[in-house]
């Protein structure tokens, strides 16, 4: 089986669709939102580690909203012998470093700031996530209404 | 621990801090509260930010030397709740207890506490949290008990007893009944502030554990537990800091006991 596509992440899934080179029969390999969260809980990290363990790695990686002044959240850390998993990281990795930054308009600014602060900043990603995703350069109200949509409120 | 909610477990655990630093006893101080995390605040540190060096994070020491460790530190304002990031917050009921472990577990254990003679860890009420700390912690020393002499919090508490020793097979040092009396800051009067004289001592004498003393409320006490500085220092002779230094003689008696 050779890796044909990867899709996502999104919403804390993601898909990887392997293809037989001799009879294009394809498999698909998905990550299930509650049993990522559940193993990222535990600090475990898929594929193993390249970089030094940080003290608090877990706790400080978990937040939702930390100190501006404190150190930074510890690096992700790639690596580890199973294809798959080397997969799912650079797969995350490439979303995560993603240079192209959707634009947000003022109106969809606007809505945002009216979330509460200290959750404003993981709502904030899951929507530009979502926009990269769906290949939006800009996020309007319609893009966060798609967003809501896609989460069932 | 006390399982019950507002009995004054962050209280009594600043007071013993500072009772126990008198004492020269090396002490330190993890509030294991993740949800309301008030150490921070009560010991004076708040305005910390914890900061990594040689591998582990470096406790805040407070005014009087005192190392803290609180999940307060981590969060950016004082009515920051605790939110873990997440996808989504549905469904988190999977997951919470599991991150809030390891983060306990990280606090403990990822904190340069410096060279301590004891570590008071300040619970969160619940009758299973100090089950849950036991399972991080095997080689735990005991537990000190906080009750109020209500007829509900006792009721509470010694549920919380029954708990610690038969199911987290957990020693007790003992109970201390906090907001005994109250001791007016001017003439000094004592007024009862619930009904049951001698009530906690009976609760303490019925499930065969040591009562440790009583601690009375006055507000020049809470007023320094608002700013994390020594009332002992400040009001020795005072019989709130006899009180609390009397408590704090007590547990170090029973750790030196623990420790032949």
């Amino acid at each position: 089986m050779a890796l044909k596509s990867t899709h996502g992440p999104f919403d804390g899934s993601m898909s990887i669709v392997y293809e037989c080179p001799t009879c294009s029969v394809q498999t698909a390999m998905l990550t299930n939102r509650a049993e990522t969260q559940m193993v990222r809980s535990l600090g475990v990290r898929i594929g193993g580690r390249t970089t030094p363990e940080e003290p608090m790695e877990t706790l400080r990686s978990n937040l939702a909203s930390v100190q501006e002044e404190s150190p930074e959240g510890p690096p992700s850390g790639t690596g580890g012998k199973c294809p798959f998993t080397g997969m799912v990281n650079d797969a995350i990795g490439a979303a995560e470093s993603e240079p192209k930054k959707p634009v947000w308009t003022a109106e969809a600014l606007a809505r945002i700031e009216a979330i509460p602060h200290y959750i404003r900043p993981m709502v904030k990603r899951n929507v530009e996530s979502y926009a990269r995703e769906q290949g939006y350069l800009e996020i309007d109200e319609d893009v966060m209404d798609a967003v809501r949509g896609s989460l069932g409120m | 621990m006390s399982g019950k909610g507002g009995v004054g477990k962050s209280t009594v655990t600043a007071c013993l801090a500072d009772g126990l630093t008198r004492l020269g006893v090396r002490t330190g101080v993890l509030d294991a509260d993740l949800n309301g995390p008030c150490m921070a605040r009560m010991m004076g540190v708040r305005d910390h930010k914890p900061s990594p060096k040689n591998g582990a994070m470096i406790a805040a020491r407070n005014a009087y030397g005192v190392p803290v460790m609180s999940m307060d530190m981590f969060l950016p304002e004082d009515e920051t709740p605790l939110v873990w990031e997440a996808s989504s917050q549905q469904g988190a009921y999977t997951w919470r207890s599991m991150v809030e472990m390891s983060a306990l577990r990280e606090l403990l254990s990822d904190t340069d506490w410096g060279d301590l003679d004891v570590l008071l860890i300040d619970l969160p009420p619940g009758a299973e949290r100090l089950q849950n700390l036991a399972d991080l912690l095997p080689d735990l020393t005991g537990a000190i008990v906080v009750s109020t002499a209500s007829q509900t919090a006792m009721t509470v508490v010694s549920r919380s007893i029954l708990m610690a020793l038969n199911v987290a097979n957990v020693r007790i040092a003992g109970v201390v009944e906090n907001m005994s009396t109250m001791i007016c800051s001017e003439c000094r009067c004592k007024e009862q502030m619930f009904i049951g004289t001698e009530a906690v001592e009976e609760l303490a004498e019925r499930h065969g554990v040591p009562y440790l003393g009583a601690i009375p409320f006055n507000v020049t006490l809470a007023d320094f537990l608002e700013t994390g500085r020594s009332y002992i220092e400040v009001h020795a002779g005072h019989p709130a800091a006899n009180a609390i230094l009397d408590v704090a003689q007590r547990v170090h008696f029973w750790l030196k006991n623990q420790s032949k």
